[in-house]
C-alpha cells in the first residue's frame, strides 16, 4: 500500500532479501507475478515460463543495501546524479536536484567527499538519497541499519519516517531484528523457507501469532502445549484450567500451542484461587532489567519472566524461591499445534507493492 | 645505436596496444558473464604464458604459411609479427583487466542496475573506471612484453632491417657479431624503458585511482 512501511522478518536463509531481490529484478522467480502501480515488473507460470521481465533499471525501484554500495570512484553528489543521468534533465538541474536530496538527508555539506571519506551513516544517507533521487515507485530497504553503530541507527530511523511523511510511497524493509521492525513497520511479514507465514501488524503478529513457529521466530519465550475444549485450555501436566476466547474455529480436544505476552504475567508472594506455584531457577540482570527463569512445581515447565530491577528487590527474588504465578488468561493466545502449510510463496505478499 | 630497430620495437608496442586493450577489456568483462566453458577459454587464452615462444612462432610460421591479409604477406612481415605479439600478449593482456572486474562488488554493479542504468552505461560509467588500475597495469605489462620479446618474432618474422628487426634481435645480432657495446646501449635503453614503464604503472598511474573522474564530471 502507498506510504505503508512494510518488514520481512525471517531467519537467515529465509528468503527475505531473494524476495527484495526479486522485486528489483537482480534475481527471477520461476513463478509469480510482480505488479507496481498497475504495471507488471514480472510474470511467470509453470506453463509458459516468463512471460514478462522487466530489467532492473526499468523497474522504477529504489534499493538500499545493506553494505551502502556507494560508486567508490564518484563523490556523493555524482553517486547521487548516477540514478539521474538518463533524465531528460540538464545537467545542472540533474546536479541541484542530486544536491537537493544530499541536504534532505542533512548531508549538503559533504557532496564532494569521496565514499571512503564518509562514515557509515553519512555512507547510507548517500545511498538513501540515490535510492530515492529517481522517484522511484517503491523503496526496498535490504537489512539497511544492521551495519550502523546505535545512535546513527536511531538518527537514521527519523530519517525514514521523514521520508515516509513526504513520500507516498511503499517501503519494504527486510531486517532480521523484531524490535527493529515493531518500531519501524506497519506491518510484518514473517518468511520461513521461502514461504511467508503470517502478515500483520506488530502489535497482532506479537500477540497473536498465527502458529507456533511464527510464535518461535517472532521470539516468544513463553510458548506452552496444551489441549483446548470449549473455550477450556488445560495445561499439560497441571490442573490448572484457563477461560480462553477463540474464534471457534478449533475442534473440541485439540492439542494446542499457547503463547503468553510478558504483561500476561505477574509474580506474588503470596497465593490466591488462581495462582500457580513457580519456584526461581535462575535470575540474570541485565542493567535495570532481570531476566527471570522460573519453574513450575506442578509439570516442570519453564517460565521466562522479565522484571525491573525495583521488582526484583521488592519481591526479593532468588534461586530456589518458590513464589506464585499468575497468568491473565485473557492474554493468552492458541494456536493449533501443527504447521500451517501456507501455500503463499513469498511473492503473493508483495502485492502490496 | 640502431635507431631503426628501436623505432620498429616501439611501432610494433604501440599497434599492439592499440590493438589488443580494447580486445582484452571486452574478453576480460565477456568472462566476468560467463559460467560454462570460462575455464577452457581461460585456460586457452593463458597458453601463451606457458608455451615456450619458439614452439608457439613455429605453429603461427606453419600456420601462417604462404596466406596473406589484404595482399600483405604474413611470413617475414610486420604484420606478421603484429599478429604474432598480439598472441603472445593475450595472457598479459587480459588476466589484469580480468582480475580488476572481478574485484569489482558484485553489489557495485546491481547498484547501477537498480540506478536505471543501462549495461553499456554502468560498464562505461561505473565498471570501466574501476578497472583503471587493471587496464593501466595490463597496458604496460604489454608493452614492456612486446618491446622484449625475441621468440616469436624471430620465428615468425626473421630479422629483416626496418620490417622485422626488433630491438631484441638487433641485440641478438650484435652479440653474435661481437658488437657488445652496440648491444649494451641498446639493452640499456630497453631496460630504461621497461623501467619507465614498470615505474610509471606502480607510480603514477596506481595514485591515479580515479583517472575516470575525469569522465564522471560529465555524470
Amino acid at each position: 500500500m502507498p506510504g505503508e512501511l512494510h518488514a520481512l522478518v525471517g531467519p537467515s536463509g529465509s528468503g527475505k532479501t531473494t524476495a527484495l531481490r526479486t522485486i528489483a529484478g537482480l534475481s527471477n522467480a520461476q513463478t509469480g507475478k510482480i505488479e507496481c502501480d498497475g504495471s507488471i515488473w514480472f510474470e511467470a507460470n509453470e506453463i509458459q515460463g516468463i512471460t514478462t521481465a522487466l530489467s532492473p533499471a526499468q523497474r522504477s525501484c529504489g534499493f538500499l543495501f545493506q553494505q551502502y554500495a556507494l560508486f567508490p570512484h564518484l563523490s556523493a553528489l555524482e553517486n547521487v546524479c548516477i540514478p539521474l543521468y538518463n533524465s531528460v534533465a540538464a545537467l545542472s538541474d540533474r546536479k541541484s536536484l542530486a544536491q537537493e536530496w544530499l541536504d534532505r538527508m542533512g548531508i549538503g555539506e559533504l557532496s564532494d567527499r569521496m565514499p571512503h571519506q564518509l562514515s557509515g551513516g553519512q555512507q547510507q544517507r548517500v545511498a538513501l538519497a540515490r535510492a530515492l533521487a529517481r522517484s522511484p515507485k517503491i523503496l526496498l530497504l535490504d537489512e539497511p541499519f544492521s551495519a550502523i553503530d546505535a545512535p546513527t541507527r536511531q538518527s537514521l530511523y527519523k530519517t525514514l519516517a521523514q521520508i515516509r511523511k513526504d513520500l507516498n510511497i511503499p517501503i519494504l524493509l527486510v531486517t532480521h531484528d523484531l524490535r527493529e521492525a515493531d518500531l519501524l513497520a506497519d506491518r510484518i511479514t514473517v518468511i520461513d523457507q521461502g514461504v511467508g507465514l503470517q502478515t500483520a501488524p506488530p502489535k497482532v503478529l506479537f500477540e497473536r501469532p498465527r502458529n507456533s513457529r511464527v510464535a518461535e521466530l517472532v521470539g516468544i519465550n513463553n510458548k506452552f502445549e496444551g489441549v483446548f475444549t470449549a473455550g477450556k485450555l488445560s495445561w499439560n501436566g497441571c490442573q490448572r484450567i484457563f477461560n480462553v476466547v477463540d474464534k471457534g474455529k478449533i475442534p473440541p480436544d485439540t492439542p494446542v500451542a499457547w503463547v503468553i505476552p510478558a504483561d500476561g504475567l505477574s509474580l506474588e508472594i503470596t497465593k490466591s484461587p488462581t495462582s500457580i506455584e513457580v519456584v526461581v531457577d535462575h535470575v540474570s540482570a541485565i542493567g535495570q532489567i532481570a531476566v527471570i527463569q522460573l519453574r513450575t512445581i506442578e509439570g516442570h515447565h519453564t517460565v521466562v519472566w522479565e522484571a525491573s530491577a525495583a521488582e526484583v528487590k521488592r519481591l526479593s527474588i532468588e534461586a530456589s524461591k518458590v513464589f506464585h504465578l499468575e497468568i491473565d488468561s485473557s492474554k493468552i493466545h492458541i494456536m493449533p499445534l501443527r504447521q500451517i502449510n501456507d501455500p503463499r510463496r513469498f511473492i503473493a505478499f508483495e502485492g502490496a507493492a | 645505436m640502431d635507431i631503426d630497430a628501436l623505432l620498429l620495437s616501439l611501432k610494433l608496442a604501440l599497434w599492439t596496444l592499440a590493438l589488443i586493450l580494447p580486445f582484452g577489456i571486452w574478453v576480460a568483462h565477456a568472462l566476468q558473464g560467463m559460467s560454462k566453458g570460462r575455464s577452457w577459454i581461460e585456460a586457452a587464452l593463458a597458453l601463451p604464458l606457458v608455451l615456450p615462444p619458439t614452439v608457439l612462432g613455429y605453429y603461427l610460421l606453419v600456420g601462417f604459411g604462404g596466406k596473406s591479409i589484404f595482399g600483405i604477406p604474413l611470413v617475414f612481415s610486420f604484420t606478421g609479427i603484429l599478429i604474432a605479439s598480439l598472441i603472445v600478449n593475450l595472457p598479459f593482456a587480459i588476466q589484469p583487466i580480468q582480475r580488476a572486474f572481478e574485484a569489482i562488488h558484485p553489489e557495485i554493479r546491481e547498484a547501477a542496475q537498480v540506478s536505471g542504468l543501462s549495461q553499456w552505461q554502468t560498464f562505461r560509467l561505473i565498471e570501466l573506471p574501476l578497472a583503471w588500475r587493471g587496464i593501466t597495469s595490463a597496458a604496460v605489462l604489454t608493452f614492456a612484453h612486446t618491446l622484449g620479446e625475441f621468440g616469436v618474432v624471430l620465428m615468425v618474422g626473421g630479422a629483416i632491417p626496418g620490417e622485422t628487426k626488433t630491438v631484441s634481435i638487433a641485440i641478438y645480432d650484435k652479440v653474435q657479431s661481437f658488437d657488445t657495446s652496440g648491444a649494451g646501449m641498446l639493452s640499456l635503453v630497453l631496460l630504461g624503458t621497461s623501467l619507465i614503464a614498470i615505474t610509471l604503472s606502480y607510480g603514477v598511474f596506481g595514485r591515479q585511482t580515479n583517472r575516470a573522474r575525469n569522465l564522471e564530471r560529465r555524470v
